[in-house]
């Protein structure tokens, strides 16, 4: 990623998208969006002061929306380009129309520009490599998962964020519910807090409890006294607060990391409502999650739900075997009709087993869906931008004897653009793809050396 | 007739392809819808099958 920044030979445009091509293979022509990042890419040094001064919170996309991050960010850490963007829904002063700018004061390279507008760039290229990757599909739309529904069901790419060091969690299996909870005693105590402070200011300044105007409210004797009724509505909320924050506070204390994984296979995949292929990768990045979770705490146990484990790769049956021997991974053949949700906001999976030949279910701490790699949301305009077309699935198509190919000269697609693959075969497939653009270019280099000799 | 490419996507597979094809000597144009490069993979703990880090 890092070379890719620092090359010589590579103009990286992030935050960035093709608006037009025209053109044939050996001269396209290509419009860019620049979009405004409202950050000056040549001033930014990375530093992250505007970030850490900024008051606004909003949800971390990279971190699956499972944490928050500020409104002028970094889209990761190691983010290359290493420059922060600001997000213009989210601020306070480009989105919504307050006076703010604290970015812009603590900025030493003076990089924030809320008056920058977006940029257009003409390009002129030989060759096309479309790389444009996958989108995870949405289990929401599979009521019987629960998913959006039971906390504690998320998804695979949420679950590797909750077990990244740098996730939100700072990689403990903390349960989705025990995280919202935490949220929401942070926010009650932060409005206990306040109330706290101006109770105490009104009863030095009165000289009277909260208890006594209460008193007084209930009473009638504070009559149309609209200062009186607002203590004492304030210290009812008080009280309120104070007793609904006491249980929520013990359950925390007792909350636990989860033990007992369930991974559901085929979440979106070799399902005909949905997509009829394998997603490929998914079989072996259940089998990955389960192991890294039990390396994290050895009293992890994993049930892997699957109509049956696909592990084709080089070694991936040898890791299969070893994450069931070394890592209290089950597989279990079958697949799951249900899930439900018990009284301690526990998953409760509803499956047939094909081996024992019983309908089953059994709870789990949390649950895990191995949802599909679908195309991504922009691919059919990109796919009419081009002039090249999808496949059966919605991919873009190659032809299978010239794999590399899109269906006009001098475009190729490489990686989950093709279809779902692993990070492998993604890999040499770029490499190919590479390989066929610099054939396409190659006469041109030729030319142009010939003519500067 | 150019003797550039355009690469759409810094995922791992545009990555890949950009990288391969600057050091064959080509000037490669990368264009990213989001801030920054890295893709799917950047979000990825560890990866099978060997269970090394992503980034
Ligand atoms: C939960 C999970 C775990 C996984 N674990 C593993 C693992 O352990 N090992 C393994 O080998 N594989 C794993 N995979 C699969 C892996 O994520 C993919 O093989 C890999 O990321 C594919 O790379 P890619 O570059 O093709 O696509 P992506 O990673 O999706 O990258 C595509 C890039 O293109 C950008 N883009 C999209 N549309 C446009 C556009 N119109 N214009 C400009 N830019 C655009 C995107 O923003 C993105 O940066 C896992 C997948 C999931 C969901």
């Amino acid at each position: 990623m890092l070379d890719v920044g620092r090359h010589p030979r590579i103009n990286l445009l992030a935050y960035s998208e093709v608006e037009n091509v025209s053109g044939d293979a050996g001269n396209f022509r290509v419009k860019v969006r620049k979009k405004a990042r409202f950050v000056n890419e040549d001033l930014c040094t990375g530093c992250g002061t505007c970030a850490e001064k900024c008051p606004t919170m909003t949800v971390d996309v990279f971190n699956a929306e499972l944490g928050s991050r500020k409104a002028i960010y970094k889209y990761f850490p190691q983010g290359i380009p290493s420059i922060y963007t600001i997000d213009k829904d989210a601020c306070r002063q480009l989105g919504q129309g307050k006076k703010c700018g604290i970015c812009a004061k603590v900025c030493q390279a003076k990089a924030v520009d809320f008056e920058q507008n977006d940029g257009e760039i003409q390009l002129h290229v030989g060759a096309i490599v479309v790389a444009t990757g996958y989108d995870v599909f949405d289990p929401s739309v599979i009521p019987e998962h629960g998913y959006g529904r039971i906390a504690n069901v998320v998804t695979a790419l949420e679950f590797e964020r909750l077990l990244s060091a740098s996730g939100p969690t700072a990689g403990h299996l903390d349960r989705p519910s025990d995280m919202a909870l935490e949220k929401e005693i942070d926010d009650l105590e932060k409005e206990h807090k306040k109330l706290s402070r101006q109770l105490k200011q009104l009863e030095e300044k009165h000289g009277k409890s909260s208890a006594q105007v209460m008193d007084l409210v209930k009473s009638g004797a504070a009559a149309a006294d609209k200062d009186l009724h607002n203590w004492a509505a304030s210290a009812e909320r008080f009280g309120e607060l104070e007793a609904r924050l006491e249980p929520m506070r013990q359950k925390i204390g007792a909350a636990q990391p989860a033990k007992k994984l369930a991974f559901i296979q085929c979440v979106g995949s070799r399902d005909f409502r949905f997509n009829k292929f394998c997603s490929s990768y998914c079989c072996m990045h259940s089998v990955k999650e389960a192991m890294i979770a039990n390396e994290h705490d050895n009293e992890v146990s994993s049930s892997i739900f699957c109509m049956d484990l696909r592990a084709v790769g080089r070694g991936f049956e040898e890791y299969k075997l070893r994450g069931g021997k070394q890592a209290n991974i089950k597989y279990v053949r079958g697949r799951v009709a249900e899930i439900t949700e018990d009284d301690a906001l526990n998953p409760v999976v509803w499956f047939e087993s094909t081996t024992s030949r019983q309908v089953l279910h059994e709870t789990f701490d949390m649950v895990v869906l191995a949802t599909a790699c679908v195309p991504t949301a922009g691919t059919p305009k990109l796919a009419e931008l081009l002039g090249i077309e999808l496949d059966s699935n919605g991919f873009f198509k190659t032809d299978p004897l010239a794999p590399l190919n899109a269906t006009r000269d001098g475009i190729f697609v490489c990686g989950c653009a093709q279809g779902p693959m692993d990070i492998p075969e993604s890999v040499a497939q770029a490499s190919s793809a590479a390989a066929r653009a610099a054939e396409v270019v190659a006469p041109a280099r030729q030319v142009a050396a010939a003519g500067s000799q | 007739m150019n003797n550039d490419v355009l690469v759409i996507g810094g995922g791992i597979a545009g990555i890949q392809a950009a990288l391969d094809l600057a050091e064959m000597g080509v000037q490669v144009h990368m264009v990213e819808k989001l801030p920054s490069i890295g893709g799917k993979m950047a979000q990825l703990d560890k990866t099978f099958p060997t269970n090394d880090c992503a980034i």
